[in-house]
């Protein structure tokens, strides 16, 4: 295993471009197959936003950590924000087949459904959210 | 990460948006810009193209929502064609293909538009 690897991004949007480029120089390393990093780019572009968006004030401007731990069978992700304190499994859609996509409230569904765990707790004043991933992983050099 | 967008008349004042890289967050306001530049009350169909397209997120999906919700306001069609099969997954994770009109290819697509000529036709 390869251990825990670490950013720290500010909570502006434009800065999801930095955590995909971050995922991108873990995946050879973490030996993550094809089909979990693209799930993995949309989990972690859906979670990042979504604090970015509602953790802070708008001109808040704070730091958000994001931990790529890697384990046997695939992956944890940990976020780590000091915003308000929420916990984004509490919000979802009942049935999704009904709602009105154009209103939004689809991140949290999709994180659910392309993670096979999502813890949250309030640690002090932080918000820590982890996901976890399993998966094979490749045998690419 | 970028968006790439192109506008090209189709038939019958239709209007495809052909788009390509990665609709996120970032990109989405672009997509909604064009969206509302181009997509007026006279415009019949908007075909959406996402051959090129690899990466979507929920701010993009927004985006395809809202045209769609507009078109159906105006009475026109919306239409979705050329689906990777990582964008066609996450449309079908947050349950949102029924009631959609989605081709897999340009073929598929015009073989609808071609039987719905016909029923106009026979109509009139």
């Amino acid at each position: 295993m390869q251990g825990t690897r670490s950013i720290r991004l500010q909570n502006k949007k434009e800065d999801a471009i930095k955590l995909a480029d971050f995922l991108h120089s873990c995946a050879t390393t973490y030996k993550i197959p094809d089909s979990a990093y693209n799930d993995l780019r949309l989990v972690l572009e859906e979670v990042f936003i979504n604090i970015a968006s509602y953790a802070y004030d708008k001109d808040d401007i704070q730091m958000i950590s994001v931990d790529l731990n890697d384990i046997d069978d695939g992956i944890n992700i940990t976020f780590t924000d000091t915003g308000v304190a929420f916990d984004p499994l509490s919000y979802t859609y009942d049935d999704m087949e009904s709602a009105d996509h154009s209103e939004g409230g689809m991140g949290i569904h999709i994180i659910r459904s392309l993670t096979d765990h999502q813890h949250y707790h309030r640690a002090g004043q932080s918000n820590v959210f982890t996901v976890t991933k399993h998966y094979t992983k490749h045998n690419k050099e | 990460m970028s968006l790439d967008i192109v506008i090209t008349p189709e038939a019958n004042n239709g209007k495809r948006i052909s788009i390509a890289g990665s609709l996120d967050s970032n990109t989405a306001p672009q997509l909604q810009q064009s969206i509302d530049n181009e997509i007026s009350d006279s415009v019949t169909a908007t075909i959406i193209d996402f051959n090129g397209l690899d990466f979507l997120s929920s701010a993009g999906l927004r985006v395809i929502f809202k045209a769609k919700k507009l078109m159906d306001g105006n009475g026109g069609k919306f239409l979705l064609v050329n689906l990777q099969p990582q964008i066609k997954k996450v449309f079908e994770i947050i349950k949102a293909l029924d009631g959609m009109n989605v081709f897999k290819d340009q073929e598929e697509m015009d073989e609808y538009l071609a039987a719905m000529q016909d029923k106009v036709k026979e109509g009139e």
